[in-house]
């Protein structure tokens, strides 16, 4: 019978820590080769050939965007459809799409929007989250923002609120004008539009029951 | 109890994630079994040096 007890016993403490400490590095470092191939962007090519990847290539600009519910999943997930025009052209290159979603990038951090907005869940929530808000039926075809503007498609009218918000009343916390510039807006919606094509599994929580919200009561 | 498995890609960390008996029996295995293990072996020892 031994006198001295195994949880007063420093080697047994020692061992314990010493194997989970060392497991729980090895998870770390695997988890980040995990999340590296799953955010990884795909190309123009796996759209072409309709694979799908949780971040698109840049050339999802090309493509017709709509947020579906999935029952299997509980929650909406972009869809990409058929080609659809954005500011008058279809057939962006690989090169010209990612130009364009790089200088709409550098211009949302120039402009620092995830000061008032979040993006990607990054940011604030002084004004409204981003994320998806190329889906947001506010700006489409019967939309009150797109009316707003006086213009005929989603992206011109999203780059025409963005070079002059604060001719706009939309929110009672209106956006400042920021002296963004005709092509940097055609860049942000780039930037936005692509974002909106992310597979972020649902989050924004609820962004496909905006309907009610953006047409409140 | 288990619900179907429904990730984009399907990954180990999805797995992981999918509620907290999942994590409870991963948990358990990584940690408390081994260390059951351990507590065994230090006992032996113990016993062994009186």
């Amino acid at each position: 019978m031994a006198n001295k007890s195994v949880w007063s016993d420093n080697r047994f403490w020692q061992r314990s820590a010493a194997w989970v400490t060392g497991f729980a590095s090895v998870l770390l470092i695997w988890l980040t080769f995990d999340t590296s191939a799953q955010i990884s962007m795909g190309n123009d090519a796996d759209l072409k050939n309709g694979v799908t990847k949780r971040v698109p290539g840049p050339t999802v600009i090309n493509y017709k965007i709509t947020y579906e519910m999935d029952t299997k999943r509980g929650h909406e997930v972009p869809v990409i459809g058929g080609k659809e025009k954005f500011f008058g052209r279809d057939d962006y290159s690989e090169e010209e799409a990612g130009a364009l979603l790089h200088l709409g990038k550098l211009g949302s951090q120039a402009k620092n929007c995830m000061d008032c907005h979040t993006l990607l869940g990054n940011g604030a929530y002084y004004a409204p989250d981003l994320t998806k808000s190329w889906l947001d039926p506010a700006w489409g075809p019967e939309g009150s923002l797109q009316a707003m503007t006086g213009k005929n498609t989603r992206e011109e009218a999203m780059a025409e609120f963005l070079q002059h918000p604060s001719q706009y009343p939309t929110h009672e916390r209106m956006m400042p004008n920021l002296g963004i510039t005709a092509e940097e807006a055609k860049g942000l919606v780039a930037f936005l539009k692509h974002m909106s094509s992310i597979d972020t599994n649902g989050f924004p929580r609820n962004f496909g029951k905006i309907q009610g919200a953006v047409h409140g009561k | 109890m288990f619900e179907p498995f429904v990730d984009v890609v399907p990954s180990f960390f999805g797995w992981l994630n999918q509620g907290p008996l999942t994590l409870t029996i991963f948990l358990h295995t990584i940690i408390i079994l081994p260390m059951i293990w351990i507590y065994k072996q230090e006992k032996a020892r113990l016993e062994r040096e009186e």
